[in-house]
């Protein structure tokens, strides 16, 4: 039972990863395929279980989240050669939105994905390095420069909800 | 100490990745370095706001005293005095208006006396209606909503044909996928028949269904709740059913039976709450 449980908590914690990182409605279409996603990717992870004795599930965890991370850089990849690099993500939408999750979907992929990885996935550094298959210093690098662009975000978001009684011109109908 | 300090190891700090070592180095910097110090809190913060953004469970207990809702359109005089400058210590009050002054006329004074005798006696009816009642305990307590959840179904499904049938929790689990995939406690006395799916308190739960040796049907509703703080077993009687709610682990529980002890049973198995367990079996 302890084992299905932390497999549960992971997978959710995917789940929600996925959820923050993509911002591409055609990766995944809807909730099914999305657990049959995590699903599968979990499975393939716990491989790892299997084939090293000496792994242990935090390495599955990893591999899992990896694999997730190049499934959808790879995604990314193709839909901007199959629109001649013409391809943005897209926009996020900012309805029923707080600031914080407008301002990390608003981060490009390279950056969200260390972020998110580490602040809502609870990833170290050098596990997040090891799952983006980067150097761990260039994912430092990624995270101070996300965190400075959210914080800049954050503080606009702020300043302008402070400023709204002001700002909002009401026009009187009679 | 106010030299500056490498942000790499300052986000370390912030993300939990410093050994113990290195990390009490680091709060002795924390403690000498103001500007590190807000530099660290807004990091925080931002750390709390993307985990609630997106659904994640706390690290840490909630503190309310910083918590804002960022939606709130804040008043000028608060706008003025934004809460980043320091958290707003839990208890403390938000702003308020000067309260009024008192007034001094001849009428309020010569009532001065029947005031001061009416809020004693106030006083002593809420002591009295504070020990009659007994004191509010401060320990976490499943919602009941979720208990009533688990009732509603076990009152209109649990003598029902399972949906998925099954001595086996693993086979269980596999079946209903990865969120709802918590194996059931195996309990002594009671036998496992299978499984439905069933409208939990807030989203699509699975009620467990048990046999104990004379038939009687025991149930237990377990419903994915991604964030629920972790709370003991709570009992009730809900129309002839025994019934205990709990929560913990993400997951909201809820056990119900007609026989007590099969409740009992279900919770100790569940490792819930063993003297609730104790207290359930006394019960006839």
């Amino acid at each position: 039972m302890p084992l299905v449980r932390e497999w549960c908590d992971d997978a959710g914690a995917l789940r929600r990863f996925g959820l923050a990182l993509v911002r591409d409605d055609r990766f995944v279409f809807d909730d099914v395929a999305a657990c049959a996603l995590i699903d599968k990717l979990f499975r393939q992870a716990s491989l790892t279980l299997v084939d090293s004795p000496g792994a242990d599930r935090r390495a599955a965890r990893v591999r899992a989240f990896a694999q997730f991370v190049r499934l959808y850089r790879r995604h990314a990849r193709r839909l901007a050669i199959d629109e001649d690099g013409g391809w943005v993500e897209t926009p996020p939408s900012s309805r029923g939105c707080g600031s914080a999750a407008v301002g990390v979907r608003s981060l490009p992929l390279e950056l969200r994905e260390a972020l998110l990885l580490v602040t809502l996935a609870g990833f170290t550094h050098r596990e997040a390095a090891e799952a983006l298959d980067l150097p761990l210093a260039v994912v430092v690098d990624r995270l101070l420069r996300a965190r400075t662009r959210l914080g800049a975000h954050m503080a606009a978001s702020r300043d302008a909800v402070a400023a709204w009684p002001q700002s909002a011109h009401l026009r009187i109908v009679k | 100490m106010t030299g500056r300090v490498d942000p790499a190891q300052t986000l370390a700090y912030v993300d939990d990745c410093l050994d113990p070592e290195a990390r009490s180095d680091f709060e002795t910097q924390l403690r000498l370095n103001p500007e590190l110090r807000r530099e660290v809190a807004q990091w925080e913060s931002q750390n709390r706001a993307i985990r609630a953004a997106f659904g994640a469970p706390s690290r840490s207990a909630p503190d309310l005293g910083s918590a804002s809702n960022e939606n709130a359109v804040r008043r000028p005089d608060e706008a003025a005095h934004p809460a980043d400058g320091g958290a707003r210590p839990f208890g403390q009050p938000r702003n308020r208006r000067a309260p009024a002054p008192a007034p001094s006329n001849a009428k309020s004074s010569a009532a001065g006396p029947g005031l001061a005798a009416r809020r004693v006696v106030g006083a002593v009816a809420l002591a009295a209606a504070i020990v009659w009642i007994g004191l509010p305990t401060l320990e976490p307590r499943p919602p009941a909503a979720l208990l009533e959840a688990g009732a509603s179904a076990a009152r209109a499904l649990a003598d029902l044909p399972v949906e998925f049938v099954a001595g086996d929790p693993a086979a269980i689990a596999q079946r209903l996928g990865p969120r709802l995939a918590l194996a059931p406690p195996l309990t002594p006395g009671l036998r496992l028949v299978g499984a439905r799916l069933t409208p939990g308190w807030q989203a699509t739960a699975t009620l467990y269904l048990y046999e104990d040796p004379r038939g009687a049907r025991v149930s237990l509703m377990i419903e994915p709740l991604d964030e629920i703080d972790a709370a003991p077993a709570r009992r009730s009687d809900v129309d002839g059913l025994s019934v205990a709610a709990w929560t913990g682990a993400g997951y909201g529980f809820v056990a119900a039976a007609r026989d007590g002890a099969n409740v009992a049973a279900l919770v100790a198995a569940a490792g819930a709450d063993e003297s609730l367990a104790a207290d359930v079996a006394r019960r006839p």
